[in-house]
């Protein structure tokens, strides 16, 4: 089966001046694929976004939706795309469910039953009056109003800001089930958990260029995996570093160091440890999280 | 491609209707208030009086100059009546006179006998007669002028008429020859030929005073055909008088008496009484025929209240007249000071200014160049900027315009809807002040008001395309900036420098009456496309208003095409 690819970003560049904006971006979501972007505040995470959404023209380089030009065929493109905005503000409507049935309309929708059942999973009262709606609240008529028409492709900007964790909870559910439906997602945040919870693939983006794609259930499925080992005393702490294995981290102050290892080697370390009066022996996680800081810390030391 | 969405113009229409209703209101209470109450309290009461000393000076004077004209034309009469019968003409004079006649009459009787010659012998009548009579005078008009040489009176008297009456004076010489009228002509004398000529004389010069005081008096204000007739026969009368009394005083079986001695001063007390009962007569007709009262014993007693204080202006005035002449002033002087007027000793300056807020039109200045310029295009100036800043701006710079774009919506139906939604809001708004107006209108009086229905169809008109313009203005300026402050800021900013110019030059624009106005502040004027909403111009009944209209139109609707074209190209930070 042929992948097909739906968002192809390619040599995307928009220079705002004073580093700001997006630099010779290259990525692609395909088809049925959950996209992540991860990056901190001011990265170019939105900027991408709203090339994908027709909204800003590239300077250089070019943004594909279904193969259409994103600023060119803007238009066609949003019948298949749903969007929630990084920044909430809503039309000048009294009630949310003015503003639904607003949204409805102009997305030509007359069958509400699916944006009924969306209000009631993310517990949502519609009647509330829009401005004086909490942040969480709003979030959610913003989630409801972008997946109520049930497009293919959804372009999630920071979506879960604002949500207490039990609501980021349920949305992060709603999200598995649209990707579980067939639908492409791309979907930024600034927490590593949640992309690594919902994204089959995460960019991580920092000064408007992207830094590494990692491939999350590579991640996840690692067979190798670190272990960190503190020694009650020096003896045992030099001795051990003259072993074979792969130290990754050495602290000499704590003696503590830090060991790579196959799965199937564990029990090789265990028999060595054996002989060795440890303090406590526990196993760095190797999550997106850490992969990123990883890979942050060295292009931050090379740059 | 119908670019226009529905939803979104239901949209635009929920979030600003409170603001429309408000704006609406209030401008249309305002519209109606400054109306009605100016239509029933008379704020042109002091305007009026005002006016009323202006016009009351001017017919003073005319009174005062028409009594003194009179007087003297009184003893001018008698003088000239006492040099019609005691001169004694020289034989050279005697000579002139009977070429004129002779000029005269043997012209006439040749083309007499020549018509009736081609005529079968048949006189000639009617048109005929008339045209061989004007070819006969236009032959002798040039002679005339030697006449002046032995009447000098009489030659004055023709210099101050046209060529008109001057013809009309010979026609009647013709007209008594040919009537015979009881004059023998005695071809031989020229002592006996003035003896016959006396009478027509005396009556081609009354007929000259008739004419001179008809024209005069058609040159009032006032002035109808029938009281210029009867003015001028009045005048006539009076100079009749002067010449009977004369032939009274000094003919005996009308041979003049040898012992008379012409004095003037027998005549001033006659010519005084005379002058002030014409006046008097004068004064209370014309009074009567212009009152405005109701009944007809109201206008008697008001024409006899102004009759008698006629009769004693004219009195004034020629006592004064006599008073000046005593002390030896010059008569030109003299007839200066009798006939001045309250305002004519009013600084000219100061006298201009009055009379210039005399005629201000508070009406047009208070509806049309304040209400309609300035007060009350403030609210809609108002919800102009806010609602055009609000559809497209401010919702790109809150964000919210990202719900609408990521619909199969495009940019184009969002700016054209939100386009006509602006030019809806602003046209039914302006369609019910209009009907508020009418109805204002209609309450005080219809068209009998200041300010007529098609006039203040025209301000709203006028009123309605100025906002458009600046409706198109600040659309333009929401569509081209991301940031609600930058939209405002130009787009609100310039069009309320707009207003506030127009507030400032309307103290230097010809509406403010001259007292109250500084020139220099009509600068203003020219910084303002509110000044090409001319209220003046509509009032005045003049159409190059239409053009201005057209201008603002074009404003509007060339910003408003802008704005759509500039909103399809730009970044929007969604």
């Amino acid at each position: 089966m042929e992948e097909e690819i739906v968002i192809e970003v390619s040599n995307l560049t928009k220079d705002y001046g004073q580093n700001h904006g997006v630099f010779d971006l290259n990525f692609y979501v395909k088809r049925g694929e959950t996209f992540g972007f991860v990056g901190t505040n001011g990265s170019g995470k939105t900027t991408t976004i709203r090339h994908i959404m027709g909204f800003i023209k590239p300077q250089k380089g070019e943004v594909k939706v279904l193969g259409m030009d994103a600023w060119k065929d803007s238009y066609d493109i949003k019948k298949y795309v749903a969007y929630i905005p990084g920044e909430i503000a809503f039309p000048d409507l009294l009630t949310g469910m003015s503003f639904l049935k607003t949204q409805a309309e102009f997305l030509n929708l007359k069958n509400m039953e699916y944006a009924n059942s969306l209000i009631k999973r993310l517990q949502l009262d519609p009647s509330a009056n829009l401005k004086r709606m909490s942040k969480g609240m709003k979030q959610k008529t913003a989630i409801v109003a972008a997946l109520m028409a049930d497009k293919e492709i959804l372009i999630l900007d920071e979506p879960t800001t604002g949500l207490d964790p039990l609501m980021r909870e349920t949305f992060l559910e709603l999200i598995k089930e649209e990707k579980k439906k067939g639908k492409t997602i791309l979907m930024s945040s600034q927490m590593f958990d949640e992309l690594e919870e919902t994204c089959d693939r995460v960019a991580l983006i920092f000064n408007g260029k992207i830094i590494d794609i990692a491939d999350v259930s590579t991640l996840r499925n690692s067979t190798t995996k670190s272990y960190k080992i503190e020694f009650l005393n020096k003896t045992d702490y030099s001795k051990f570093k003259r072993t074979k294995f792969n130290i990754v981290r050495d602290q000499e102050k704590y003696f503590q160091v830090t060991v790579q290892i196959e799965d199937k080697d564990i029990n090789k370390l265990f028999k060595v440890l054996k002989n060795y009066k440890l303090k406590f022996i526990s196993e760095v996680k190797n999550n997106l999280e850490k992969h990123f800081k990883d890979i942050l810390a060295k292009e931050v030391k090379g740059g | 491609m119908v670019y226009f969405s529905k939803a979104l113009f239901k949209q635009s229409i929920k979030a600003n209707w409170i603001k429309w209703v408000a704006v609406t209101l209030a401008t249309c209470v305002m519209l109606a208030i400054v109306i009605i109450v100016l239509g029933s309290i008379n704020i042109n009461g002091i305007r009026d009086s005002l006016k009323g000393v202006f016009e009351q000076a001017n017919q003073e004077s005319y009174l005062k100059e028409n009594a003194i004209d009179s007087y003297s034309a009184y003893l001018t009469t008698t003088e000239l009546e006492n040099t019609l019968y005691t001169k004694e003409l020289n034989e050279e004079e005697q000579g002139t006179l009977k070429t004129i006649w002779g000029v005269l009459t043997s012209g006439y009787d040749t083309k007499i006998s020549e018509y009736q010659n081609s005529h079968e012998g048949q006189k000639p009548t009617g048109e005929e007669l008339t045209k061989i009579r004007t070819e006969s005078v236009n032959e002798v008009v040039a002679l005339m002028s030697s006449m002046s040489s032995f009447y000098p009176e009489i030659g004055e008297m023709l210099e101050q008429v046209d060529e008109k009456t001057l013809v009309m004076a010979i026609d009647s010489f013709l007209v008594a020859y040919e009537e015979g009228n009881g004059v023998s002509i005695d071809k031989e004398n020229g002592a006996t030929l003035l003896n016959d000529i006396r009478p027509i004389l005396e009556s081609t010069y009354l007929k000259i005073v008739y004419n001179v005081a008809y024209d005069t008096y058609m040159q009032q204000e006032n002035a109808t055909e029938a009281l210029a007739v009867d003015s001028a026969t009045q005048a006539q009368n009076l100079t009749k008088d002067a010449m009977d009394t004369y032939k009274n005083d000094a003919l005996q079986d009308g041979v003049l008496n040898p012992e008379y001695v012409y004095n003037a001063d027998n005549y001033k007390n006659r010519a005084s009484e005379k002058v002030n009962a014409m006046i008097y007569d004068q004064a209370y007709k014309m009074t009567y025929a212009t009152s405005t009262a109701d009944s007809d014993e109201e206008k008697d007693a008001e024409a006899k209240q102004y009759a008698v204080t006629a009769k004693i202006i004219s009195n004034t005035a020629i006592s004064t007249y006599e008073l000046c002449l005593a002390e030896g002033q010059t008569k030109e002087d003299a007839l200066k000071l009798a006939t001045q007027s309250v305002t004519d000793q009013i600084d000219e300056e100061v006298a201009v200014a009055l009379e210039e807020l005399g005629n201000m039109d508070i009406y047009g200045l208070i509806i049309g160049s304040i209400f309609y310029r300035i007060a009350g295009l403030l609210l809609p100036m108002v919800f102009v900027i806010m609602v055009a800043n609000g559809l497209l701006a401010g919702q790109v710079d809150s964000g919210s315009m990202a719900y609408v774009l990521s619909t199969p919506t495009r940019r184009r139906t969002v700016t054209v809807t939100q386009m006509l939604y602006l030019m809806m809001a602003l046209f039914t708004m302006f369609a019910l002040v209009t009907a508020v107006s009418v109805v204002s209108i209609w309450i005080v009086g219809g068209n009998s008001f200041a300010i007529n229905f098609a006039e203040i169809l025209l301000f709203n008109l006028g009123a309605f395309l100025t906002m458009f313009a600046f409706a198109g203005f600040c659309f333009m300026c929401s569509a081209i900036f991301n940031r609600t402050k930058h939209s405002l800021s130009i787009g609100g900013g310039i069009s309320m420098f707009m207003l506030v110019c127009t507030i400032l030059g309307l103290f230097g624009s010809n509406v403010v009456p001259s007292a109250m106005r500084i020139d220099q502040m009509n600068f203003f004027n020219y910084l303002s496309i509110i000044t090409l909403f001319d209220t003046t111009t509509i009032l005045s009944g003049g159409i190059s208003f239409i053009w201005n209209f057209l201008i603002l139109f074009g404003i509007g609707l060339v910003t408003f095409i802008i704005g759509v074209f500039c909103f399809d190209k730009k970044d929007l930070p969604l």
